[in-house]
């Protein structure tokens, strides 16, 4: 799954550190989401997408392999 | 709203600070053989199978040094305690790291008893045993710390 959290966290102009404050889980976690290390559960995905006031969708998006 | 089974942060010092003496003079009575006769008690036992008899019995009191008894208990808890406390920012992502840890520990716990199963008999096997019961949960302890620090150094440069 592709996101663009960071995208969005540069278009807000906060850093990672901040974004996790925001929210509520470790700088360590927004960063392995950027590098796309780490697949959020379903609410912290819905906490980044109120935080950064766009739909779900537009952070998230599924790739070929999500359907292996 | 989450039941994820772990200790408050504060427990895992506590932890560490029960387990490294525990540990040590659990291993050196086991080595010296160390059964102070001030704590010979009669004790409780559901089941009895003593040694060059036949009969078993079960619910009886018997004479035991409990030094070994209270040194396994407190390292048991206390290798909880240190596993399964929360880390100071515990959040879904460590857990998933706690979980993987958890069960790449498991599968290297048995691998290690089953390769202990082939090359190591009699009563050496005796030690592999007394360490067995312990090994699972040390093993997952420094899985788990190990893949946290490669976590934050993997974290420290940003942007």
């Amino acid at each position: 799954m592709k996101n663009s959290i960071k995208v969005e966290r540069a278009k807000k102009n906060i850093t990672q550190a901040e974004l996790a404050k925001l929210a509520k889980v470790s700088r360590q976690t927004i960063n392995a989401m950027e590098l796309g290390k780490y697949v959020p559960s379903t609410v912290l995905a819905l906490r980044l997408a109120q935080i950064f006031e766009v739909e779900i969708s537009e952070i998230f998006t599924l790739e070929d392999s999500d359907w292996d | 709203m989450k039941l994820n089974f772990l200790f408050p942060n504060k427990f895992k010092s506590i932890g560490w600070f029960t387990l490294i003496p525990s540990a040590i003079i659990g291993l050196s009575t086991l080595i010296y053989e160390y059964e102070p006769s001030f704590l010979d008690f009669n004790v409780p036992a559901i089941f009895v199978d003593e040694l060059f008899s036949v009969n078993k019995k079960t619910f009886r009191m018997v004479t035991n040094n409990i030094l070994n008894e209270i040194l396994g208990v407190l390292i048991v808890i206390s290798t909880f305690l240190v596993a399964f406390s929360k880390e100071k920012s515990e959040d879904e992502y460590i857990s998933k790291i706690r979980f993987e840890s958890l069960a790449w520990a498991v599968y290297f716990n048995y691998a290690i008893l089953i390769l202990t199963f082939l090359f190591i008999y009699d009563f050496a096997f005796l030690w592999v045993m007394v360490f067995n019961m312990f090994t699972v949960l040390l093993f997952f302890i420094v899985r788990f710390s190990w893949q946290i620090s490669k976590l934050k150094k993997s974290a420290s440069y940003e942007e």
